[in-house]
């Protein structure tokens, strides 16, 4: 009960904002379409001042009237089941969620293949943040989990990433457009990295220019584009917010230098590699916008998992200490919990080393003369089967079941 | 479920909301243009190049009033949504935990190595599960190239499990055959298991099989020995095979479980053979973070709000203990009752002569003066250093 509080958040909140912006969209619909119809409305309230109208009038003006009325009703009625559709995808997942106490009790463990299609989530939302785009839709599919996960939301995320890494700014900026009022309250600075980046480029391309002909008009439509630039920046960097201001003062240096000269000390903007850097703060800001944590579900459980696992055992050079069916014992698994804190443990909790069963009233554990420790349950099994022998698994030692000993853990 | 049923709650209030709202639009809307429209079709009788009269002007005064007014309610009716709709919006925050970016250690999985090799584990995650076409496309999507000989004991074990599950036994057996020796070493009674699955399936057909049957008994027969009992049960079967064994006391053999048990039972062997966990390591980590984050949040939040919250950058143990349950313990873990700590090299667990077990720091601890003895902490026992002896779990 309490993993759903705290894993399944994004579940449901991303089909909230969506939810949030279909409202807006709505509203804007609406709004246009009132508007209209209070424009026809104010005509023909200055018409009847009119002493010369005509019934024909009267007649084309109210059949205006109702075509506007009309396309107010269908629109509103379209506009409201757009809203009614995305609160289903709210509801969709909630039945999801509540199916996890649907059998069995409230605190346990949730059911087996409840387990398996939240790890397919985790795995969906990881693959989509990583970019693995086909590897998610393909698990989805394959999970019936469709619905159940983000896709719609990455998968138009994805396409303004192509476009950027190409350098094609129009998606991304309408996407800005979009969420303006968002972006200002998160206090985005990705418009504004964008327009910088066009600023970049139209030096750059002069550049090339340049390499390839040294032409008396090719000199002018350098020119010209650095004209261009220069119109660019008045365009959209005159309002800049004032933590801006030293990064627009390093653009317009750049002007007065010569891209292609080595001495230009501003190459650094002009690497392309720089068109990756705003990819990522795109993907960035679209979590940011949509709620979505910057580490995603799936990193977080795992990393919180193989802490609360991760014993000094795990990590002896010692391999018998070592259990096959641990999940940091496992070799890259190994690796990647060795950043992360150990299991906090103030009781002592003792397995059987043979057979991996608890130890405790029902299997004392029993001390070998060799110090070693295993539960009575095996040791006796394994003296039943060898005429009262017992062979210690780690040292190879035999000894007789009555050199047992008993030790007491507090 | 309190948070979901609470986030459901809003949400039916906030459809109820919508589909009144959208009646109520629907409605007023409907009816301006039903007395529209009937007025239009009203005058369309007159004469169109008429004068308009003052009647009339005040009727079509009245129609602009009225869509004045419903410009205004239509508009709002839609507005005045968003209160519920933001309200669905703080439920859910307030039901659920956004930010879990406190309980992270920043760039443990950082960095091109390790981002490989937490692919490899969810790749080997999904050859385990069988779904191999999507190992396939993570494999090209995160460029793993994850080789052949990595990938094929997770293909067979598959291959293997998915005809057992078909009733299809002559991959496993082949299988135990090869590996027959180190399954013995094993006790493991995966082949005859197999075989008596076999024989059963044959004792299945009746009688029309009596002599395949006989015949294949004689293949169990080295097991006799291991499985005496098992052995008795399966003959004892043959005097029904006229009479149909399903209707006889031995209708049990033909149980569905015992194939389940089949799978169970190859999976474990195979898996222990291959070196492998019986379980995926991915799912193991996942299900116990998913037990080990809520705990670790609100100790976290606790931290915090106390401004204690430096304790935790040490990042050598987490803050609180997590009992994760008796499945997920893979090591005897020893903690001093005395000292309260876990042991070490340094400080390992020690038995007293009357078998209690304590640290040896907390042994050297009880030790007065140069006499070497002590007294039990926990009974009336006296013994000195040379009595105690170090122990392994």
């Amino acid at each position: 009960m309490a993993d759903v509080r705290t894993l399944e958040h994004s579940t449901l909140k991303v089909p909230y904002e969506l939810l949030n912006k279909q409202f807006r969209a709505s509203q804007k619909v609406i709004d246009r379409e009132v508007s209209k119809l209070t424009s026809t409305a104010g005509d023909l309230e200055k018409k009847i001042q009119d002493s010369a109208l005509t019934v024909r009038d009267v007649t084309s003006a109210l059949s205006t009237m109702v075509d506007n009325l009309s396309m107010l009703k269908r629109k509103a009625e379209e506009s409201i089941q757009e809203e009614l559709g995305a609160t289903r995808v709210i509801k969709r997942r909630l039945e999801h969620l509540q199916e996890r106490d649907a059998y069995g009790a409230k605190d346990g463990p949730p059911p087996i293949t409840w387990q398996k299609s939240r790890l397919d989530r985790m795995l969906v939302e990881y693959f989509l943040r990583a970019g693995y785009y086909n590897s998610a839709l393909k698990l989805a599919r394959h999970s019936g989990i469709e619905d159940l996960t983000n896709i719609e939301l990455f998968m138009l995320s994805k396409e303004i990433e192509d476009c950027l890494a190409k350098g094609d700014t129009k998606p991304c900026l309408s996407w800005c457009a979009d969420n303006r009022s968002k972006l200002r309250k998160m206090k985005s600075t990705l418009e504004f990295n964008i327009r910088k980046h066009e600023f970049i480029e139209m030096i750059r391309e002069d550049k090339r220019m340049d390499a390839i002909k040294k032409h008396e008009f090719i000199e002018m439509i350098r020119e010209d584009k650095r004209m261009d630039a220069i119109k660019h920046s008045r365009k959209y960097f005159s309002s800049v917010e004032p933590n801006q201001v030293a990064d627009v003062q390093r653009l317009m240096g750049m002007l007065a230098f010569n891209g292609k000269s080595p001495d230009c000390p501003y190459t650094e903007l002009l690497n392309s590699q720089n068109w990756q850097k705003l990819v990522l703060q795109f993907r960035q800001e679209n979590f940011k916008l949509h709620q979505l944590n910057s580490t995603s579900v799936f990193t977080a459980t795992l990393q919180a998992g193989l802490s609360a696992l991760k014993t000094p055992h795990c990590y002896k050079e010692d391999g018998n200490v070592r259990n096959p069916d641990c999940p940091v014992c496992s070799t890259n698994m190994n690796e990647l919990a060795h950043s992360l804190p150990f299991a906090h443990c103030s009781n002592s909790k003792l397995v059987c080393n043979i057979t991996g069963f608890a130890l405790n009233e029902h299997n004392p554990p029993m001390m070998l003369p060799n110090g070693r420790i295993y539960g009575l349950r095996a040791l006796e099994n394994m003296a039943d089967d060898n005429e009262g022998r017992v062979v210690c698994p780690r040292t190879r030692e035999i000894f007789h079941v009555d050199d047992l000993e008993k030790v007491f853990v507090m | 479920m309190d948070s979901c049923y609470a986030v459901d709650k809003e949400l039916e209030k906030l459809c109820d909301k919508y589909k009144s709202a959208n009646d109520r639009m629907q409605q007023t809307l409907g009816d301006f243009i039903t007395s529209v429209q009937g007025y239009v079709s009203e005058i369309s009788q007159k004469p169109q190049d008429e004068v308009v009269s003052e009647s009339m002007k005040t009727a079509v005064a009245d129609f602009v009033e009225r869509a004045k007014a419903t410009n205004v309610s239509v508009g709002n009716a839609h507005k005045d949504l968003h209160g519920s709709v933001s309200k669905l919006g703080k439920t859910i925050d307030r039901n659920f935990t956004s930010d879990f970016s406190a309980v992270i250690t920043e760039g443990a999985f950082d960095g091109e190595w390790k981002q490989r090799l937490l692919n490899e584990v969810v790749c080997e995650h999904f050859l385990r599960q069988g779904m191999l076409d999507i190992a396939e496309s993570l494999n090209e999507d995160a460029y793993l190239q994850l080789p052949q000989v990595r990938k094929e004991p997770f293909l067979e074990l598959h291959r293997i499990l998915e005809s057992l599950r078909q009733h299809i036994l002559d991959p496993a057996l082949q299988w135990a055959e090869q590996n027959r020796e180190e399954l013995n070493r094993r006790k493991s009674p995966l082949e005859f298991k197999l075989h008596r699955l076999r024989f059963i399936e044959l004792v299945k057909c009746g009688a029309i099989k009596q002599k395949e049957v006989l015949d294949y008994a004689r293949k169990l027969a080295p097991f006799a020995d291991e499985h005496t009992k098992d052995m008795q049960l399966l003959m004892g079967s043959l005097l029904y095979l006229n009479e149909g064994v399903q209707n006889s006391t031995y209708s049990f053999l033909f149980e569905e479980s015992s194939w389940a048990e089949i799978c169970d039972i190859f999976t474990r062997d195979a898996c222990g053979l291959l070196g492998l966990s019986v379980e995926s390591p991915l799912s193991v980590g996942i299900n116990a973070g998913c037990k080990a984050l809520p705990p670790l949040l609100s100790i976290r939040q606790v931290m915090q709000s106390r401004q204690v919250a430096g304790v935790w950058s040490s990042k050598e143990e987490l803050p609180v203990e997590i009992d994760l349950g008796q499945e997920y313990r893979y090591h005897s873990i020893f903690a001093c009752p005395i000292l309260r700590q876990q042991s070490s090299e340094q400080n390992p667990p020690m038995r007293l002569m009357c078998g209690h077990v304590i640290s040896k720091d907390a042994l050297h601890k009880l030790v007065v003066g140069n006499s070497n003895r002590f007294k039990c902490p926990y009974c009336p026992v006296e013994m000195t250093t040379i009595d105690t002896r170090q122990i392994y779990f």
